[in-house]
């Protein structure tokens, strides 16, 4: 019994390191975190949705993720592949996650520093919501950005006036990102 | 007019509940009530009123430039008050509320005053924007608890359970909200639990409802219900609604940390809390006429012995209970732990010779195994012990206070004790036991001895072991 106990703890070392940096997590909720991440990597891969891909980084850590989304056809960013960041709290799925775009992207909600404003990525949120879901809102954000809270004012404008204008500066801003 | 003179900080120190309130777009700020008036206590309709002296100052905020104001706006919709205290209090008195507002309007002061003598106890929930679906969890949790029903507990534990098919219909995925039904079932496993224990109080559940994850998951779970609910039964609800219910949904209901709002209460109650045949009535605490709160029930019951009470204060709820639920119960125990002991002489005296003598002039007849507790113990229904049909459950309130007992089954003067609950009306023996402790008692067992000669041999048979 208290073999068990001491091996279950030896083999995720970097889940308890995260708990105690954090110091509010305890041990049952870090684990729950895990099953339900778990759970929504299967789900992943189980039925994948076209366009839209995830997994946890290579260094063994589940509480990190990178994203990917498939820029959607008809929209400035087709043919386009960007790489999100997903960093999960301790007490996810009560907290959303924070996700930031990797990939230099030109988007009215989106700032130079990748940062996403999105409702359910805030006070919206929902513990039903997930990856899966995350993914898709985003993905629907690059063809319908929400111009009337923009981080990036300049876009939101040209959006709304200049369509090709627009593009140009997408293409110009894209950069392919190597997995790190 | 300088900026720090803006009562920007809408959680000033004279609120002592702040609820986060998020609001987005200029749409929806126009209609909420303005947030600095909420420490005023002002309910939503007299918000619209306006106010010579604080509409000035909402003047003055005009005045402001739309960089500032989208400044202010951001970090009014960011700002989380770092609320102290626990998620669920342990029960205090309501004077603490009473306190509160001794110097404030005097329509608060007559009615805090007048609730604390109605509802002497309350049991605060932290302003974190969950406070309304907190209260009314535990709340139904504490009750199916003060109900000391084991068989009733399951019975709940099952037909919550029963309802995850209604979230599989409206398409939430099972892989999602598994952790929060296996969250609920815990709290109800913790229940039948401390009901077996004889727990005296409702601490377990207090604490449950502290610790962050088991809270959460259960409100979630609950959310989640109350959304598939409203999505089977859009009628009842779209009406209510200024958006479209899937949105409203969204927005209000499957969220981490939106405070609900009435058609969300009325909603929770209907498709949750209903189905356990608890009442859920809340009592308004704000500037209207009258000497007294407004009381207002949810359910279309209120059942005295089940209901969840809630008190409204604009933006906030905290669960109190009515004066006569604790006036009530402390004594009774007492009375009835008393009246188990002085009982048991009472059984023997009441024989009408002394039956020990006799029997024990007799060979091996206490080898038998139906005499091991005595004559009286042998009839059939005082062995089966104080539940189902017996006539002398008076009250509720008794039935609480007999299970405590039974989970002492090893104390042998348990089975004495069943025919308590009518002593407190001091009245004779109850007849449905006399007639049975007569008819098999001693002299009739006893004559077979005049007859055989054989005492070696006696005819210990149907009367004896039955």
């Amino acid at each position: 019994m208290d073999y068990n106990m001491e091996d279950t703890q030896n083999s995720a070392p970097e889940t308890r390191e995260a708990t105690k940096l954090s110091g509010a997590g305890q041990r049952g909720d870090t684990q729950s975190v895990t099953k339900r991440l778990q759970a929504e990597l299967m789900q992943l891969m189980m039925a994948p949705s076209p366009g839209i891909s995830a997994f946890p980084d290579a260094d063994g850590n589940l509480l990190s993720w990178t994203g990917t989304i498939t820029g959607p056809t008809e929209t400035p960013y087709e043919g386009l592949t960007l790489k999100l960041s997903f960093a999960f709290p301790n007490n996810y799925p009560y907290s959303p996650p924070t996700v930031l775009f990797k990939t230099p992207i030109y988007h009215p909600n989106v700032d130079f520093s990748g940062r996403i404003c999105l409702d359910i990525l805030k006070d919206k949120w929902s513990a039903v919501y997930n990856v899966q879901s995350v993914l898709l809102s985003l993905q629907s954000l690059l063809g319908e950005p929400n111009n009337a809270s923009p981080l990036n004012a300049q876009a939101a404008e040209l959006w709304d006036s200049d369509q090709e204008e627009f593009k140009k500066h997408v293409l110009a801003r894209h950069r392919d990102i190597d997995d790190e | 007019m300088s900026l720090s003179k803006l009562p920007w900080n809408h959680f000033g120190p004279h609120h002592p509940f702040p609820e986060k309130q998020k609001f987005h777009g200029c749409y929806q700020d126009a209609l909420a009530p303005p947030a600095f008036l909420r420490p005023l206590g002002l309910s939503i309709q007299a918000a619209f009123v306006p106010v010579p002296s604080t509409m000035s100052n909402s003047s003055n905020m005009n005045a402001l430039s739309p960089d500032e104001m989208q400044r202010f706006q951001k970090l009014s919709n960011e700002f989380e008050p770092d609320v102290p205290g626990l998620l669920v209090s342990p029960k205090q008195s309501s004077h603490n509320i009473a306190l509160e507002y001794a110097n404030a309007d005097p329509t608060f002061a007559t009615k805090t005053s007048a609730l604390a003598v109605t509802h002497p106890m309350t049991r605060v929930m932290k302003g974190d924007g969950n406070c309304g679906w907190r209260a009314v969890a535990f709340g139904y949790f504490e009750t199916l608890f003060s109900l000391r029903d084991i068989l009733r507990v399951e019975q709940e534990l099952a037909r919550i359970k029963s309802l995850t098919y209604t979230l599989d219909r409206v398409g939430y995925a099972e892989h999602l909200y598994e952790m929060f039904i296996d969250a609920t079932e815990e709290v109800f496993l913790q229940t039948s639990e401390a009901i077996r224990n004889g727990d005296q109080d409702e601490t377990f559940l207090v604490n449950a409802f502290n610790n962050e994850y088991q809270s959460n998951s259960i409100l979630m779970h609950f959310r989640l219900l109350t959304s598939a609910w409203m999505k089977l039964n859009p009628v009842r609800y779209q009406a209510f609604l200024s958006a479209p219910l899937e949105q409203y949904c969204a927005s209000e209901i499957d969220t981490v940390r939106t405070e609900i709002d009435e058609v969300g209460l009325q909603a929770l109650v209907d498709g949750v809390i209903q189905g356990a045949g608890f009442g859920v009535e809340v009592l308004y605490l704000d500037r209207s006429e009258g000497d007294a709160v407004t009381p207002h029930q949810v359910s279309p019951t209120c059942p005295s012995d089940a209901t969840i009470r809630l008190l409204y204060r604009p933006g906030h709820y905290d669960i109190i209970y009515r004066a006569e639920q604790t006036v009530n119960m402390a004594p009774v125990v007492n009375y009835q732990y008393a009246m188990t002991t002085n009982y048991s002489p009472w059984d023997q005296g009441a024989l009408s010779f002394d039956v020990n003598s006799h029997l024990m002039s007799i060979p091996n007849l206490m080898a038998d195994p139906a005499f091991a507790m005595g004559g009286a113990s042998m009839s059939p229904i005082p062995s089966v012990s104080p539940t189902p049909a017996s006539p002398y459950r008076l009250s509720p309130t008794q039935d609480m206070y007999q299970s405590p007992m039974q989970s002492h089954t090893p104390i042998p003067s348990i089975p004495v004790s069943s025919p308590t609950p009518a002593m407190p009306s001091a009245a004779p023996p109850p007849m449905t036991s006399l007639p049975s402790r007569s008819s098999d008692g001693p002299q009739i067992r006893l004559n077979p001895l005049v007859m055989k000669p054989n005492l070696n041999h006696l005819p210990v048979t149907a009367p004896f072991k039955k």
